[in-house]
């Protein structure tokens, strides 16, 4: 008998549950909500408030690199993001960050920091000193960090100034220079630019990108869809507590582009128009009423090409066109269809 | 699901961030416990909250002056002055401005987020917020109790007056700081249980007096001044046996209030 055939032997002997790998209790990382090397995982976190669902059975996983969180407002971004770092507890499901329970295990808050989007900031204390607090209780060795990371936000020179005495974006930067000084591997921030200048815009996300490049799991928030795709190559779209969509810039354009949506048009030759605009496959149903049209199309982009060459072709003029549902919220809604 | 988390990464952590380059200059990070104590100082207690403490301290020193201008001016218009005066309202009332604002206003507030994302455990956060608390005790309503027993020319009743008005502050504050982790209104709740538990209730009620911080304030002031019989309540402790029992309260409600802290959610006011 070969040495092989003795491990056939041998493996025949053994129960089925040693021969047989355990199958895999997380999702491959093919998934787009999931990623190859996790230091945040939610799996099956459902957050409730009383007779509100805030968070439904959200499973998804973040790893180093900068993760952006898109959804309208309501969508249960905050709340998880509370729920990420512990400060909420899941009724259901469980969170892991960086192996541990954040809730459970103080030393998870080590490694992890949160930037609150809420104002709430101890307005009586001055930048400095709400720096080095936050530096003092995380225990951190280097004594010039606190300034070093008021240096980095740009609030070194306001530093003896106190932080009810801010703007919102320097609270913002005031909140993340405290953040900063923790060293954290895992970062969470919430609406982080709301209230920034442009300026200082370009510059919180130079920095956001930098520590990504770093090798941190950066988790930022936000409900502009812009906004998100100049921070994060990964989002997750979360709506109405579930998660919606997943994957890079493309991945959600292209689901936000092949919703259905509808536009008005207002024209001189409605009915000519919507007979020309019914011959093309983009468009799914129009109705008139006077000079008004309703079309309905789930190729945004391609309508927008065709309608000026149909107007013209129909020897139309068009006063007006604009889409009917195109808040972002809506936009969002569609998704979860 | 937990056996197939990843476990905690072992390799080095991330470099640190690009910071800008800053001035030297920054002082020694103080240690953990007493970096909360400095935010107790500084962020719990602004100008506003010193005037609410001091107003009741200045109440003190009126309160040993009606002493002077009572006829009887000895001990026993001073035993009444402490008892209904000093022991009812300004030790109370003083004690529930700090221990309002060293924990519960920070939590109203949506501060409290700030430290409780914190390696530092949980009892170190509310031991470093009670002391900050009773710091502040020590240095505005301790020296005017003390004053007040000098402004009613009773010099020999400032000793037990400190002590009494200390171990008191301690138990109080601890209690207030308690209810400020346990309910959202917490002041209204803390003039409630001070006006109807330890006024209405403790006054005839023995069994609720041995839990008030006020009683047993009164008690080990009462003990230890040498005309104490003059407000001494029987079937309590008293004196130093009193103090104990103080001690005794201020570290059940800083046990309690660890635990709750633990299991609370540390949201704002508007959430």
């Amino acid at each position: 008998m070969s040495v092989g055939d003795d491990r056939r032997a041998e493996q025949a002997r053994k129960p089925m549950s040693d021969v047989i790998p355990p199958p895999p209790t997380t999702p491959p990382p093919a998934d787009p909500a999931f990623v190859a090397d996790p230091t945040v995982v939610c799996d099956g976190v459902s957050v409730w408030f009383g007779p509100k669902v805030a968070v439904t059975e959200l499973s998804c996983s973040f790893g180093p690199g900068v993760t952006g969180l898109l959804g309208p407002n309501g969508a249960g971004k905050t709340t998880l993001m509370r729920a990420l770092c512990g400060i909420l507890p899941t009724n259901r499901g469980s969170i892991r960050v960086l192996g541990r329970d954040p809730r459970a295990q103080r030393e998870a808050q080590r490694r992890l920091s949160l930037v609150p989007e809420d104002d709430a900031v101890p307005g009586a204390m001055t930048a400095r000193q709400l720096v080095r607090y936050a530096a003092a209780i995380h225990s951190v060795a280097d004594r010039n960090a606190p300034e070093a990371c008021l240096a980095t936000v740009g609030l070194l020179d306001v530093a003896d100034r106190r932080v009810s005495a801010f703007s919102k974006g320097m609270r913002q930067r005031a909140k993340i220079a405290a953040s900063l000084v923790t060293e954290p591997q895992v970062m969470v921030l919430d609406e982080p630019l709301n209230g920034a200048d442009p300026v200082q815009r370009t510059a919180l996300i130079g920095l956001f990108h930098t520590l990504g490049d770093q090798g941190r799991t950066v988790i930022i928030s936000s409900h502009v869809l812009q906004e998100v795709e100049r921070l994060a190559a990964r989002q997750l779209v979360i709506v109405r507590g579930r998660l919606a969509a997943a994957g890079g810039h493309r991945a959600i354009r292209d689901a936000l582009a092949d919703r259905p949506r509808a536009v008005l048009v207002r024209t001189t030759e409605a009915r000519r128009l919507a007979g020309d605009l019914l011959a093309s496959e983009a468009v799914q149903g129009v109705t008139v009423d006077g000079d008004t049209l309703v079309v309905s199309s789930s190729h945004a982009g391609e309508l927008a090409a065709l309608l000026p060459v149909a107007a013209r072709d129909a020897g139309a003029r068009l006063r007006e066109v604009r889409p009917l549902d195109d808040s972002l919220e809506s936009v969002f809604r569609e998704l979860l269809r | 699901m937990t056996d197939a988390l990843p476990p905690p990464p072992s390799g080095p952590p991330p470099p640190a961030v690009a910071l800008a380059a800053a001035p030297t200059t920054g002082a020694k990070l103080p240690r953990p416990f007493v970096a909360v104590v400095g935010y107790t100082l500084r962020a719990c207690l602004p100008v506003k909250r010193w005037f609410g403490v001091l107003l009741p301290c200045v109440g003190a020193l009126l309160f040993g002056w009606l002493t002077q201008i009572d006829a009887r001016a000895d001990a026993s218009a001073f035993a009444d002055v402490a008892e209904g005066g000093l022991f009812r309202l300004i030790l109370p009332l003083t004690c529930l401005v700090i221990g309002d604002a060293v924990l519960g206003a920070d939590v109203r507030s949506g501060t409290f987020p700030l430290t409780w994302l914190s390696p530092v455990p949980f009892r170190v956060i509310v031991a470093g917020r009670w002391l900050g608390g009773w710091l502040v005790a020590l240095v505005t309503l301790v020296p005017a109790m003390v004053l007040a027993t000098l402004v009613a020319g009773v010099p020999e009743a400032a000793g037990p007056m400190a002590v009494a008005a200390a171990a008191g502050a301690s138990a109080y504050i601890a209690l207030f700081l308690l209810i400020g982790v346990l309910v959202r209104r917490s002041a209204l709740w803390s003039l409630a249980i001070v006006l109807l538990g330890e006024w209405l209730l403790g006054t005839p009620l023995t069994g609720i007096a041995l839990v008030s911080p006020l009683w047993e304030a009164q008690q080990a002031f009462a003990g230890l001044w040498e005309y104490g019989d003059l407000i001494a309540r029987s079937g309590m402790p008293s004196g130093w046996g009193a103090v104990l029992r103080l001690a005794i309260l201020t570290l059940v409600a800083l046990a309690i209030a660890t635990w709750r802290v633990a299991h609370m959610r540390p949201l704002g006011g508007d959430d």
